[in-house]
């Protein structure tokens, strides 16, 4: 049987017994709903990029493996799977909002000089050995921070799986990590 | 990561999540604690002061009756907003309760108005039943929010607000057992002030005490 046609009533015994912690059943679920899901995304968020459909999903995925005890296996299961998807998108619909207020749109970038250096737009620092230096001598939770979402250029979540550090921690330690790094390459650049 | 990825790694040596019992069993659970609790008090104050410190009219009882109601009810409303899928009116039975309780004091101030000619508004500060409803609320509260975090956090607010409203109704009763009050408007402001201030700034930082878990890291 086609996993993301499978009938209600047969997730519903199979998310019963994932809850008995059978891991075949559990990663049949998953996989079933997951297309469910995000053509729920999709349909109530058109507006979305398929990145972004794809972090909600990932989202909604995380939020039924936190809250798989509160499914009542003789209750249908697209019911409650539905309403976690519908508060995750209200949830990033917020985070949305909120993150827009703090962004300025520019459409149109002021040309100052017609030398390449004063357009370019990327904070560049040539002397690589230096940099290679000033990141070494970070403490190693703001190095590791650096090393994965800077050079690997891995996603928070990513990097948040791989250390175990929370998203939050992570920003945090990037955010000091860049202005440590600053500091240390101006002082070399001036000393 | 990919979902894929995701998937695998969610379902790799998944735990046994045993599922929560209904809300009306949990609810249950709940009273049964807040009930010892208001045993404990009640037997404890009888030792210290006289048994007709509290005149029990039939408006007595039913203010308690309404209050008991409302915190059963709202305790059943907070524990099915954590439930996905389940009712999302679930508060309505509460605001009932809490309307019953409501009237009834203000029915008991005008009978106050009546027999006495005031509503005794300034006779009686009531400062000691707030700090015993907020140490009750907090004794009777703590064990709700345990359980609440223990499902989804939907609607962070309500869920806080409900819940509030429940241990809060329990205080209120334990705090009008052990404590003669001469005017009901007397328990309509400071009693029901307290319950409305206290649920109020409970369902505004709702958000930051009931939240997801954050899974990245477990």
């Amino acid at each position: 049987m086609d996993e993301s046609s499978a009938p209600d009533e047969h997730l519903s015994r199979l998310m019963a017994r994932a809850q008995q912690g059978d891991s075949n059943a559990y990663v049949t679920v998953l996989r079933a709903i997951t297309p469910r899901v995000r053509q729920l995304v999709r349909t109530r968020r058109q507006f979305l990029g398929e990145s972004d459909v794809e972090d909600v999903v990932q989202e909604v995925l995380l939020s039924v493996h936190a809250v798989r005890a509160t499914y009542d296996p003789a209750r249908p299961l697209m019911p409650w799977l539905s309403a976690i998807v519908r508060h995750r998108l209200a949830d990033a619909g917020r985070r949305y909002v909120r993150q827009g207020a703090h962004e300025v749109g520019v459409d149109d970038l002021d040309v100052t000089f017609q030398a390449p250096a004063a357009n370019s737009r990327e904070e560049t620092f040539d002397d690589l050995d230096a940099l290679a230096q000033a990141i070494q001598a970070l403490p190693p939770g703001q190095r590791q921070a650096v090393e994965l979402l800077k050079l690997r250029e891995l996603s928070l979540k990513e990097a948040s799986a791989l250390t175990g550090m929370s998203i939050g921690a992570l920003k945090i330690a990037t955010h000091r990590a860049i202005t440590s790094l600053r500091r240390m390459l101006r002082r070399i650049h001036e000393g | 990561m990919k979902t894929d990825d995701l998937i695998e790694r969610l379902s790799r040596d998944v735990a046994v999540a045993k599922p929560l019992p209904a809300p009306g069993i949990r609810t249950a659970a709940w009273m049964v604690w807040s009930l010892c609790y208001l045993v404990a008090v009640a037997v404890m104050m009888a030792a210290v002061m006289s048994s007709t410190a509290v005149v029990a009219t039939p408006l007595y009882f039913v203010q308690q009756g309404a209050a008991l109601v409302t915190a059963v009810m709202a305790a059943r409303a907070a524990l099915a907003s954590v439930i996905p899928g389940s009712n999302n009116r679930v508060w309505v039975i509460p605001a009932v309760g809490a309307g019953v309780w409501g009237l009834s004091l203000v029915w008991a101030g005008v009978l106050d108005l009546q027999a006495s000619g005031t509503l005794g508004v300034t006779s009686q500060t009531d400062w000691p039943c707030v700090i015993s409803m907020l140490v009750g609320g907090l004794v009777v509260g703590s064990p709700l929010v345990w359980m609440l975090r223990r499902g989804a956090p939907l609607t962070p607010r309500l869920t806080a607000f409900l819940a509030a409203l429940a241990a809060l109704s329990v205080a209120n009763i334990e705090a009008c057992l052990t404590r003669p009050h001469a005017f009901a408007l007397t328990v309509l402001l400071w009693h029901g002030g307290t319950v409305a201030a206290v649920a109020a700034l409970c369902g505004l930082t709702g958000r930051r005490w009931l939240r997801w878990p954050d899974l990245t890291t477990r």
